[in-house]
């Protein structure tokens, strides 16, 4: 593999101008195509059509519409007044007129069953079904309106909280199209309530659309406000560093010349740019940093001794194509390994990164050198050589001497770890996220304490035509509503059974004892029927049970919890109603939005984890590839493992969790600390085979490649780490994770591979390297 | 609306509107014969979304009643199938400038309840249909304007009919459809297809006559479909059987009548 490099760098160097010019127009090409600006919010981005939770979630919309709503809650004192239910109706109406709106429940929609009393011997009284709000509202209606609500169980706890200064306004929408336009449906609902917000009542915004858009605004705020940042770092530290311009622009176009081709590629394979494939350019970044380093590095130092632009040019070719191959290889191999994730944006951003790691190995070797030759010459060392080589000299000469201390140090920090290790929590929390002052956690933590909570999930029950109105049916769905309400998250649970129970109350003359399922067949379908006779009763009994009675829904609200407890509390819902139809004809499932995100979540982090799993097995593989050795492999392996235990013990220490944001850190980590092991170890194999002794080879490594190393972790810990303050959590894990991680891989480059090397001579000495060859 | 149940749609008299004019043309439907009793065998087919189908089986009696001069129509619907809904009773007594009494027998209770806060456009015993399409509407309650004076109509088997299009706006301004257009038959004042539309002006149902027939000398729609595309249901009406001046009394329109009558 080494003897490729060598018989391929005379070649690139004579085809340099041709294969610089079709990098260029690459570039140009794919510049317009790489459009990260628009985000794709369409479901099947994230599930796959035939994802049985999707097909089960898409059946269920189809039946009972979606689920995915947007929940706005009004505070303040002021809700039950005249002016206050006028405002709750107005908005209601301009909301219901809004493009894709299908349903909006408020105050305003809800409707009363309501007792009329006996009037004599002939009349048995009635029942009366109008809307909560009358046309007129005066202070005294008012304060009917407000005891009604209080006193209603469905919409006591949902609707309007206990004390009634929380009422809210749900939004469904046509879920076919709402993804489309989802930014601007939502914008449009905030200038129909925002605007008309009296003094002494405030609007929290808030549900599943709300929190998948705030993801996407807050990725786009990211990307305009952090992107300028992260590169103004990034250039400064690499002048810092080199104290060259023109080094610091080259490294910089050929860092965006590697975004360009791989997001122009990403979109011309027709893959969408979301919220996950919006990390796909940092990770770019970070390994084009890494391999543009070691080539300018490698060149200027080459340039020096030689003072010749084609010995330069090879030299560096030569001596960086197997480690730059085995460190793009390994890591591209482990983001290929995604793309047989179930999630199609997993899968995407598997394979465009894979795309984007090979592409910039590409560009590294033949464009990076070919833009050195055009630049003025550095005569003299720059800082990072001149302010480094005496620090990792003494490194070096530490791990050899004192490697037994490197070791015993590592394995007390190993054990701080996997202590810390055992503390780390798999868990997604979305409004977590959010920082405590941001709109989106302050609306959950009004809504999961005043209201049923901001997350609900549906428990589908199916059977053949009207068994879902059969007494039998009626007592099982009312013993699964109970057992769900001992569920520790669950809010309320609502089913057709308790509209049932309503009208059968009011029947026999608003009598508490009489808010029970009849006994009979016939009076449960003639109180259906009379409940189905009003067309909000129509619509509202259709949201819950079809109409052949062949199916029905249960829906169970809960608090914002993390995507895990979520998706355990409808694990052991799914098992209560198994439990509840054993013997029956109907067949029961758990479904809807809460289901449909925490499974998302958890299928993100399993993908990643077991992408991660197969990512080091790939690492070993390749660097026996690349290298011919399977001791070798071990070692990498070895060194790799450190920084991973450590970044993971980290987060265990400080209660970060692996989450859907966090797991993407790892994939990142394995890609920089490989390249960091793979880069020392090449030199290492170099040195010994040109006849160093052990001591001179790790001395050399160290020096050239660990200080190629420790500048890239320099640029990236000053380009990611300003990350590390930003108030979106997600954003400051991964920019000081990523901080850390480069330091880390760093540390483990210079220390523990030649801390290994020395204590285990008798495998790894220069001259059993040499008697290997 | 519906060229059976016209027969109990009420009448509101005001001056006299130039011939021709949208204000005639509607006053027109409302005015045109439709006896002074009815009474409908009728099947109802009611498909979700899914395109599953509900069959219903009612008799439907009307009755033109008037108090203090002015129309005040009865109308007694009884339900026949399916069984576990069969006697149940629904009686609709209209009052001039008041709400609407409406009584229901559920024969599980065994006793008449009366049910109050039903909108006329509230749906039709839980079908596509509204109260009003079934009863026709109140007159002053639109403004009427004709948006096409030549609109012809093609029946099902082919023959082509005179027609105007009449849109009708809901002086309310909640109204849930505040706007509908219908195709008038010129010659007999049927309407015979239209389309009503929400609160964001977009056709949510269009309805459609699509067999029409004279009963003794009384044009009826004989077969309507009710479809509504924002919820994707639909609803078909047949009348197997019309009849018409029978003789119904308003003896034949009391609580105990719906009472009684089911068992």
């Amino acid at each position: 593999m080494i003897g490729v490099g060598d018989r391929l760098a005379p070649w690139i160097f004579r085809w340099r101008r041709w294969l610089t010019g079709l990098v260029v127009l690459g570039a140009v090409v794919a510049a317009p195509s790489a459009d990260f600006t628009t985000l794709d919010n369409d479901m099947t981005a994230w599930f796959s059509k035939q994802d049985p939770v999707y097909v089960e979630y898409e059946r269920f919309r189809q039946e009972f519409g979606g689920t995915r709503t947007l929940i706005v809650a009004l505070e303040g004192d002021v809700i039950f007044t005249p002016d206050g239910l006028d405002l709750i109706r107005t908005v209601t109406r301009e909301i219901e007129r809004v493009d894709t709106v299908e349903r909006v429940q408020s105050l305003t929609t809800a409707n009363v069953v309501t007792a009329l009393p006996e009037t004599g011997a002939d009349d048995a009284g009635g029942i009366e079904v109008n809307p909560l709000l009358p046309e007129k509202v005066d202070a005294g209606a008012a304060a009917r309106v407000k005891a009604r609500a209080l006193g209603d169980r469905l919409m006591r706890g949902d609707l309007v909280s206990e004390d009634g200064r929380v009422t809210a306004i749900i939004v469904s929408f046509d879920e076919s199209r709402i993804d489309e336009v989802r930014a601007g449906v939502i914008q449009k609902i905030h200038e129909v309530i925002d605007p008309r917000l009296p003094a002494g009542l405030k609007a929290y915004y808030n549900g599943s659309l709300e929190i998948t858009e705030s993801y996407n605004r807050v990725t786009l705020d990211n990307l305009y406000s952090l992107t300028p940042i992260i590169f103004g770092f990034m250039l400064l530290s690499i002048y810092v560093l080199f104290r060259s311009v023109t080094r610091t622009l080259l490294v910089f176009v050929a860092i965006l010349t590697s975004v360009l081709w791989t997001m122009g590629l990403y979109t011309l394979l027709g893959f969408s740019y979301n919220v996950l494939s919006s990390i796909l350019p940092a990770l770019i970044v970070v390994l084009a940093v890494a391999d543009d380093v070691h080539i300018v590095q490698h060149f200027d130092h080459e340039y020096r001794l030689s003072g010749d632009h084609e010995r330069a040019f090879t030299s560096s070719v030569a001596h960086l194509f197997a480690p730059l191959l085995g460190a793009s290889v390994t890591t591209a191999l482990g983001m290929l390994s995604l793309a047989t994730s179930d999630i199609a944006a997993v899968r995407e951003f598997g394979m465009g990164a894979a795309i984007g790691v090979m592409v910039d190995f590409v560009l590294s070797l033949v464009y990076v050198p070919t833009l050195m030759g055009l630049v003025r010459v550095q005569r003299t060392a720059p800082p990072q050589e001149r302010w480094l080589i005496g620090p990792l000299r003494a490194i070096a000469q530490f791990s050899i001497r004192r490697s037994g201390v490197v070791l015993a140090t590592v394995a007390v920090v190993s054990a701080v770890a996997l202590a810390g290790l055992t503390r780390l929590r798999v868990d997604t929390n979305h409004i977590n996220f959010f920082a405590d002052t941001h709109p989106l956690h302050q609306s959950a933590v009004l809504i999961d304490n005043q209201l049923a909570g901001i997350y609900t999930f549906q428990v589908m029950l199916e059977g053949p035509a009207d068994s879902l109105k059969s007494p039998d049916t009626m007592a099982r769905i009312e013993r699964l509503e109970r057992l769900l309400q001992t569920l520790p998250s669950v809010r309320k649970v609502v089913s057709h059974a308790d509209y049932i129970k309503r009208v059968n109350r009011q029947l026999h003359g608003d009598r508490p004892d009489a808010e029970v399922i009849p006994p009979s067949a016939e009076a449960i379908a003639q109180e259906l029927f009379l409940f189905g006779l009003a067309d909000d009763g129509r619509a509202e009994l259709e949201r819950v049970v079809s109409s052949d009675f062949s199916r029905a829904q249960i829906t169970v609200k809960m608090a914002s919890h993390s995507s895990d407890l979520v998706f355990q509390e409808i694990a052991s819902a799914g098992a209560m109603a198994d439990q509840a139809f054993a013997g029956s004809d109907v067949d029961p499932s758990t479904t809807g939005s809460g289901k449909l995100f925490s499974t998302l979540d958890h299928y993100m982090v399993m993908s990643q984890l077991s992408s991660f799993g197969t990512a080091f097995l790939t690492v070993f593989g390749v660097i026996f590839l690349v290298f011919r050795s399977a001791r070798f492999g071990v070692l990498a392996i070895v060194a790799n493992t450190f920084p991973v235990l450590v970044i993971l013990g980290f987060m265990g220490w400080l209660g970060i969790t692996l989450n859907i944001a966090t797991i993407m850190v790892a994939s990142v980590t394995l890609g920089v600390v490989d390249d960091d092991t793979i880069h020392f170890i090449n030199r290492y194999r170099r040195e010994a085979a040109e006849g160093a002794t052990t001591e001179d080879a790790i001395e050399t490594a160290t020096i050239h490649e660990g200080r190629a190393s420790l500048t890239t972790a320099i640029i990236n810990t000053l380009a990611y780490g300003i990350l590390g303050f930003s108030s979106y959590k997600p954003t400051s894990w991964f920019g000081g994770l990523l901080a850390l991680t480069m330091a880390v891989a760093f540390l483990a480059e210079v220390f523990i591979v030649p801390a290994v090397i020395t204590r285990v001579r008798s495998v790894f000495a220069t001259e059993r390297v040499r008697a290997a060859a | 609306m519906l060229a059976f149940a016209a027969a109990i749609a009420p009448t509101i008299r005001a001056q006299a509107p130039k011939p021709g004019s949208a204000d005639w043309v509607a006053r027109q439907i409302q005015d045109r014969d439709t006896g002074r009793d009815s009474r409908f065998d009728m099947q109802m087919r009611m498909f979700d979304k899914q395109g599953r189908m509900r069959e219903r089986h009612l008799r439907l009696a009307g009755l033109r009643g008037a108090e203090k001069g002015e129309r005040a129509d009865r109308l007694l619907i009884r339900f026949l199938f399916p069984n576990d809904i069969k006697g149940t009773g629904f009686l609709v007594l209209e009052h001039p400038g008041a709400d609407d009494e409406r009584f229901l027998y559920l024969p599980a209770l065994g006793r008449v309840r009366r049910i109050a806060g039903e909108e006329k456009q509230d749906s039709f015993v839980g079908s596509d249909f509204t109260y009003e399409d079934i009863g026709g509407r109140e007159l002053t309650d639109y403004a009427y304007a004709i948006v096409e004076a030549a609109a012809p109509w093609t029946d099902p088997g082919g023959k082509a009919w005179p027609a105007w299009r009449l849109e009708s706006r809901a002086k309310d301004p909640t109204a849930t459809y505040p706007r509908v257009v219908s195709t008038v038959l010129k010659d007999t004042f049927v309407v015979v297809a239209a389309d009503n539309f929400n609160r964001r002006d977009e056709v949510v149902k269009t309805f459609e006559v699509r067999k029409l027939q004279q009963i003794s000398g009384i044009w009826t729609a004989l077969e309507l479909v009710m479809q509504n595309r924002r919820d994707r249901t639909r609803t078909e009406m047949s009348v197997t059987r019309a009849e018409y001046n029978v003789g119904l009394k308003e003896t034949d329109f009391t609580r105990r009548t719906l009472e009684q009558d089911a068992r």
